[in-house]
Order: C-alpha cells, then structure tokens, then sequence
C-alpha cells in the first residue's frame, strides 16, 4: 500500500491521505517547473537562432557592397568605344580595352580546347574503369583543385616560356587548361552517375561497343551535367590573374591582368578603366553562370 | 549516314556481370563495376588511357617542374629557406620565413573571421530559413565564389581599404585588452585586411560545403531528437552539429587550403613587407603575393630560383591541407579509398 502510495505521489497522483489543496499545489509547482524548463530553452534556442541569423546579412553585405561599387564606378567607364578601342599608355585618358577583350578570349579558347576533350575522356575512363587506378585519379583531380592558380602559373612558365624563351597566349591557356580540369572531371563523373546503369546494360546488351555506348547511352545521358559543369569551369577560369601573370606579353592582351594592373596605378583614368573591366568581366561571368543553370535546367526538362 | 561503329560486325558481347566480377555489394546494392571483358574499339581505348594518362603526367610533371626549379634555392640554403632570415634580393637574401608567417597569420585570422559567420550561415540556410529563401540566399552566396578574385581585390584595395584606414583601424586602436594586437599608424593595406579579403573569399567554401554536411544528418536523428521534447534549437545544437561535425571540419580544412594560396586579391592590399608584421594593422606578405611581386623582377638563377622555391613551399603546405580535408570527405562518406574501403565515422 505504501509502495502504491509513492508511485501516486510520483505520478502526481492523489494521495489517499493528502488534502485536495494539497494535491492542487504539487501538481501546480510540476507544471510551473516545466513551463520555466521550456520558456528556458525557447529563450536559449530564440537567442542562438537569431544570432545565426545575423550571420546571414554579414556574410551578404561584401557581395553587395562590391556588386554596388563595381557597376557604379564601372558603368561610366564602359561603352562601346570602350570595348573597341585598343588602350592607351597609363596617364593617357581615352583607349578601351579591346585587346584585353580578344586576348582573354584567345586564351580561354586554348584553355577549352586542351581541358573539355580530356576531361570527357578522363571522365570517361573514370566511369568506364572504376578501381585503384580510378580512384588515385579522382584523389588527385581533388587534391589538384585545390592547388593555387599561381603554381599552376609557375608549371605553365616552367613548361613553355623557360623552354621556349617567349610568353605566348598558348602558355596562358594551357595554365587555364589544367586549371579548369579537376572541376570538369568531377562534374562530367558526377553527371555520368546520375545515368541509369539499366540503360547502359539495355546498350550493351543490344551489341554496342563500349565507345558506341558511352556515346549514345552515357554522354547523352551525362548531357545537362556535363554542358553545367564545363561552362561554370570556363567561368572560373575567365576570371583568373595568377596564372597568367608569367605567361602573358603584356597586361594589355588580359583583361584580368589589365585589371590588376590598372588597380594599382595611381591615375584616375587607370582605375576608371579598372572598374570598367571589372563590370565587362563581371558581367561575362555572370552571364556563364547562369547559362550554365539555365541549359541544365532546360535540357533536363527535354529530356525527362 | 554510315555509322562506322553501328556498321562494324557485331562481336560476341560477355553476359551480365557474374557475381563475384560484379561487385562486393549485395545484389540489391550493385556498385558501378563493369565486366572487362566488353569489346571495346582500339581508338576508345586509346583515347581514355590515353587522357588519363595524360593527367598523370600533369600531375607528376607539376610537382617535378617546381621542385626542379626551386633546386638551386635550396641548395643555396638549405632546408632552413623555410623559417630563417628575410627575403631581400637586394641584398641577396633569400629565405621563406617571415612569409610563411605571413601566410600562416592571415590564414589564421581570415578562419577565425569565417567560421562564425560561415557556420552561422550554414545553420540558418540549412534549418532555420523557409525553402523559398534559403534558396535564394545561397544561390547569392555560391555567386560571391564567381566573382574573379582581382575584381575582389580591386574592390578591397579602391574602397574597402580607405575606410579600414579612416573608420576601421582607428575604433580597433582604441580597443582596451587588444592594443598589443592592433597598434601602429593605420594605412589601409595591412595583414588585416588581407585576412578580411581571404575571409570574403573562401566564405561561399564554408558555406557550401558545411550545408551539404548538415543536410546529410538522417531525418530520423532528428525526429528522434524532437520526440524526446527537444525544442527546435536543441535539436540543431545536439543533433545535427554533431552530426555534422567531421563534415565541416572538411569544409574549413579545404577554405584554410584555398585561403593559403590566395595569392593576387592578398597581393593587392596585403602592403608586400616582407617582415613579420608587428601588429594586425601593419603590412606584411605571404608567400603568394610574395610570388606576384618579385616573379617579374627576380634576377635569373638565384633570384628566379628563390621564387619557385616560395611557390614550392606553397605547393607542399596547400597539398598537405588538400589531401587532409579530401580524406576526411571520403572518411565521412566511408568511400573506398585509394583502393581501400574508408572507415565509416
């Protein structure tokens, strides 16, 4: 009886000796505990969220403080004179950029030509050979992704110019070629996964050769992906300086180079012409981005 | 239209995958491994060995190159090139030291900046804001990871870096237990504005990195959580960040390697003393402005030499940090491992 009697009492039961008051006030102290323990931990919880919260805007604020700064200093500078006229020396007012426009261009053309064939068919080998080989290859395109783009300037240097005693376009690109490799690789593996291994069974299983295969079933498959992936590596690599900084003639032929070249120049002309570059490039990247996003994202509906 | 490889004879194809080519997982769970023994065209196989190992000769061919190059510095003097002395080629002083210091220290301070707001971020995007603008946010956050670090530079050095020397440096200066660490005139360029720069550089890594961590920890943890009266905050701070833990150790490990070779937005507003800096507020150098500076000016041999070697010394810290950070990734994700099967953690 006893033992029933403290099993009531921890219950928060009546008690057959207790009063009702009784009874009222120890139900009454349990619930005020609890409401105490969880106004507590709201509060707590309350505070925390909004101090993670506050991280949101500080993180937001750099960005759109230089979005802001970039396309209001930028905008007077550029026109379409701007983007014809070849530049004039430092101190000169006047001039464009456009040398810096066709450079960048060339040197990205190299870069898409070495890096978008060879990482399909590493990709390719990748998906097609899994294993140790397979996964030392894919070890290192991460660790590579991770090394400075000035090293990559150094090797494009110790390869071409060392050799050849001339900078040259072609050594930029390929600087921007191995750049960009890592990112195409995983990006082209990543979309190939995401093919059904049904469908390159139902390829095989008709006959095809691995190479037949791969192109109608895999690359077909891996298309969204691997369009996404590639353009959002030249993105990157569009906007790069290091590598280029040994590899190319002269500032003029980059527009990165200009940029950097122009930031520290004391001349207003010089940092005008800076801001102007920065809102083209800006722009042009921008513009990959969200080609990038948008042909996933079209391809993907034409082909569900 | 002919179609070469359609119009080849069709060759015997090898049956489905036997059990023990096709994998070590259950029959219901068969991993991406395909029979050998598939007739392949000469010209596939070629091409594919042919690419990757092209890419093994990269890889190695990067390495050998500026080790190779960075030979005659360290012959000059020796391994100590990585912590003694200054670097004056005017006076034929070359030696890495105070600009590991400086890489090292605007690292540092760039991840204690970061990883407050980078966790922060990744907590509010991934729990705590709506679908509709969790979405939004972190498409403007990936979006920061776009722009070109000499536009962020520029930006740094023309706008940043006049109000750090007019608004910021100042109110620093006069704070009361910190003046051993901010003191000295306030010029604007200064190792902490680089480690401003670096923390707004690498913020979209944390970011994106730690929300895929935290979006991995199972419903189910946290329901379990909920259901012993966990409020919405508890749940996050004992369930999910725990959870999540390895994952965005990986995601600050692979930002601390990204922020070790930023190298032209630091060059820009870093100043290029290469001393070790006395104060925040002092300039200073690290080893990848160091590059940017002197590559063009360094004279031949030595000089040159002595560049590469900084970029030697770059290249060892940032794949020592590279390889760490993708091995605790694959660890996580308990994926083999060069070969062999990662512990599952």
């Amino acid at each position: 009886m006893s033992m029933l009697s403290s099993v009531q009492v921890a219950l928060g039961g009546p008690m057959p000796d207790m009063g009702l008051v009784e009874v009222a006030r120890r139900r009454a102290v349990v619930r005020d505990s609890a409401r105490r323990s969880i106004r507590r931990r709201r509060m707590t919880g309350h505070a925390m969220q909004v101090i993670c919260l506050i991280a949101v805007p500080i993180g937001l604020a750099p960005l759109v403080a230089l979005l802001i700064a970039t396309v209001a200093k930028g905008a007077g500078a550029v026109s379409i004179d701007f983007l014809t006229h070849a530049p004039t020396p430092s101190g000169v007012p006047g001039g464009g950029i456009s040398t810096a426009i066709v450079g960048s261009g060339e040197i990205v053309a190299y870069a898409i030509a070495l890096a978008v064939p060879l990482g399909l068919f590493i990709a390719l080998f990748l998906f097609e050979r899994p294993g140790g080989v397979a996964s030392a290859i894919r070890f290192s395109a991460d660790v590579l992704s991770g090394v400075p783009s000035i090293i990559v300037g150094i090797f494009a240097y110790a390869v071409f110019v060392e050799r050849f005693h001339h900078v040259s376009n072609v050594a930029a690109g390929f600087a921007l070629g191995v750049l960009m490799l890592p990112i195409m690789v995983r990006a082209n593996e990543e979309a190939m996964r995401t093919v059904s291994i049904d469908l390159w069974e139902a390829g095989v299983s008709l006959g095809a050769r691995r190479s037949r295969v791969a192109r109608s079933v895999v690359l077909r498959g891996a298309l969204p992906g691997v369009v996404t992936g590639n353009l959002l590596a030249v993105a990157r690599a569009v906007g790069e300086t290091a590598p280029l900084l040994f590899t190319v003639v002269s500032p003029a032929f980059a527009m990165t180079l200009l940029i950097f070249n122009d930031a520290t120049e004391p001349f207003p002309d010089a940092q005008q012409t800076a801001w102007g570059t920065a809102l083209v490039l800006l722009a042009l990247v921008l513009i990959l981005s969200v080609t990038a996003r948008t042909v996933a994202w079209t391809l993907n509906r034409k082909t569900r | 239209m002919i179609d070469p490889i359609a119009s080849s004879p069709p060759s015997p194809v090898a049956g489905p995958p036997e059990p023990g080519e096709g994998g070590d997982g259950p029959a219901g769970l068969r991993p991406w491994r395909k029979p050998r023994r598939l007739p392949s065209g000469p010209l596939y196989a070629i091409l594919r060995w042919g690419a990757a190992g092209f890419f093994a000769v990269l890889m190695i061919g990067l390495v050998v190159s500026i080790v190779s190059q960075s030979s005659q510095a360290f012959t000059h003097s020796g391994i100590s090139f990585l912590w003694s002395g200054t670097w004056n080629p005017d006076a034929g002083d070359y030696a890495g030291g105070t600009l590991v210091v400086g890489t090292v220290l605007t690292t540092l301070v760039a991840m204690v900046l970061v990883v407050p707001v980078g966790l922060g971020i990744s907590v509010s995007l991934s729990e705590l804001t709506p679908r509709w603008l969790a979405g939004p946010l972190s498409t403007s956050i990936e979006f920061l990871a776009a722009v070109p670090s000499v536009v962020v530079g520029l930006w740094a050095l023309l706008i940043l870096s006049p109000v750090f020397a007019t608004d910021v440096e100042p109110v620093l200066e006069g704070l009361p237990v910190l003046s051993w660490v901010f003191h000295g005139p306030a010029y604007g360029p200064s190792v902490l504005l680089a480690s401003v720069v670096l923390a707004i550089m690498i913020l979209p890594t944390v970011v994106a990195l730690s929300r895929t961590a935290l979006g991995g920890v199972p419903l189910s943890d946290r329901e379990a959580a909920m259901a012993l009266g966990a409020t919405h905050w508890q749940v996050v701070r004992h369930t999910v960040l725990p959870g999540a833990r390895s994952g965005i150790v990986a995601a600050v490990t692979l930002a601390v390697g990204r922020a070790l070779g930023e190298s032209i937005a630091v060059a820009l507003v870093i100043g290029n003393r290469p001393a070790i800096p006395h104060s925040l507020l002092a300039p200073g150098a690290t080893l990848g402005s160091a590059i940017v500076n002197e590559f063009a000016e360094a004279s031949p041999g030595l000089g040159t030499s002595s560049v590469i070697a900084l970029a030697a010394v770059l290249l060892l810290l940032t794949i020592l940090v590279n390889v760490v950070g993708q091995l605790l990734i694959r660890v996580r994700n308990g994926r083999r491992l060069l070969g062999v099967r990662g512990a599952v953690v």
